[in-house]
């Protein structure tokens, strides 16, 4: 079965992937990581989807499988750079806190819980927080869910990991189909570090366009996740 | 008892972006921690940033990264610190480790009949801290120089926009002229950041304020 599914993903074909990311089992077997994820490195060169990133992940959180971290690697470090670089990071800080993320990924990689998040939304939120601490030389705050004090969430987690897997495709998706203004906004809210005063002076907007076109987007991006409420 | 009064979603969504400050991510997170609506809100918000993580055009590494961080992968890494134990704690996390503890812990400053406060951290003209109103007791008209997140923790407290409980977040702006005033039956306990410092309406209270600094 696993066999398979790696065929199809290996045609590239990126609606039979998705068809795979919505009839995979919700418990992925993982009998022998090397060898599955030997050959999806293969195929690194192909753009990888969000349940071969799922799966490269959880071989380095349960094996610490070094293939699957290498993967990992060709995949997210240069995207890392980037995002770093974008928010105003030189290339010489931006290659070495990549790097700094990467092994972040590695140390933390058992914290990753794929009923929560994707591969990619997780990184980014390593990513995020290594920026926050290394270039703002800030905490970054954070609920804990083990916490007496926390108070867990009563709705049954609708979405399970093969919605989570498949919705990196459907949220660039949704962001390619936002208006212009409403990417605008969405896109310095996550890479200008600016207040949204700021961003209302520097798009010469009111306060309140800027903050209604981001909820508006945010509402697009809601509907893409199936978690419109 | 479910939370009513929530941050503006453009201030969640800073959050997720990484874009808030940290007096802001302090007050926002341990809403978070009590509000399990705003946790999917943030969720949704981290998951576009993953997505245009996703999106971004590869900026390559040199030659010798992906090497460079294969040799430190056995590197022995600071054990995760374990989170500090709590049974019945008032003060969900993070805010319980930046105080470095729980309510019984916290010494209190007195500033004026039937309030206290205890400063959290401060930078800029930015600071955060708890503020403790005994019950009837109440800051005096103010309106706000610049945007007021205040967090309730404990009690409650009542002004022109509403009741606030455990979990409620008040946003207060220019706009907003108010005079809250803490519940019967208990201190009203909350966590408050301040980007300016308050401009009271009153001279008499503003002087207090001045002499006292808060």
């Amino acid at each position: 079965m696993p066999d398979q599914v790696i065929r199809r993903d290996a045609g590239a074909v990126k609606p039979a992937m998705m068809a795979y990311a919505q009839t995979a089992p919700v418990d992925w077997p993982v009998p022998s990581p090397s060898r599955r994820v030997r050959r999806i490195r293969h195929l690194r060169l192909v753009l990888m989807d969000a349940a071969q990133l799922n799966e490269l992940l959880l071989s380095v959180a349960r094996a610490g499988d070094r293939r699957a971290f290498e993967a990992l690697f060709a995949h997210f470090a240069p995207r890392i750079k980037a995002y770093l670089m974008r928010l105003g990071a030189g290339a010489a800080q931006a290659e070495d806190l990549a790097q700094e993320a990467m092994l972040l990924v590695w140390r933390k990689a058992r914290l990753f819980d794929p009923a929560k998040a994707s591969a990619a939304t997780w990184v980014f939120t390593v990513a995020r927080n290594l920026r926050i601490d290394a270039l703002r030389r800030e905490r970054r705050p954070e609920f804990d869910s083990n916490d007496p004090a926390f108070t867990p969430d009563d709705e049954p987690a609708a979405d399970a990991q093969l919605v989570r897997a498949d919705e990196d495709a459907k949220l660039r998706d949704a962001l390619r189909r936002l208006s212009p203004d409403q990417a605008a906004v969405i896109e310095k809210s996550f890479f200008a570090e600016k207040s949204h005063s700021e961003i209302a002076a520097e798009l010469g907007l009111p306060l309140g366009t800027v903050k209604s076109r981001l909820r508006l987007a945010m509402a697009h991006i809601r509907a893409a996740l199936g978690t419109a409420s | 008892m479910s939370v009513t009064h929530h941050p503006a979603e453009e201030l969640l969504v800073a959050y997720a972006g990484g874009a808030a400050d940290e007096g802001i991510s302090l007050v926002i997170a341990t809403h978070l921690a009590l509000c399990p609506a705003c946790r999917r809100m943030v969720a949704s918000a981290e998951a576009a940033g993953g997505a245009l993580l996703s999106g971004m055009a590869p900026a390559p590494l040199g030659n010798t990264a992906l090497k460079n961080v294969l040799s430190r992968l056995d590197e022995q890494a600071k054990p995760f610190e374990p989170a500090p134990s709590a049974r019945a704690a008032i003060f969900p996390e993070p805010l319980r480790s930046y105080l470095g503890g729980d309510l019984e812990r916290v010494k209190w400053i007195s500033v004026t009949k039937g309030i206290s406060v205890k400063p959290v951290f401060r930078y800029g003209t930015t600071r955060v801290q708890l503020i403790r109103s005994m019950p009837g007791a109440g800051v005096g008209v103010h309106s706000h120089s610049g945007e007021e997140l205040t967090l309730v923790l404990e009690g409650g407290f009542t002004d022109v926009t509403g009741h606030y409980l455990r979990g409620d977040l008040q946003t207060a702006d220019p706009s907003l002229t108010h005079r809250p005033m803490a519940d019967e039956g208990g201190p009203c306990i909350s966590l408050a950041v301040t980007g300016a410092r308050l401009r009271f309406a009153h001279p008499l209270v503003g002087l207090l304020a001045k002499f006292y600094g808060f």
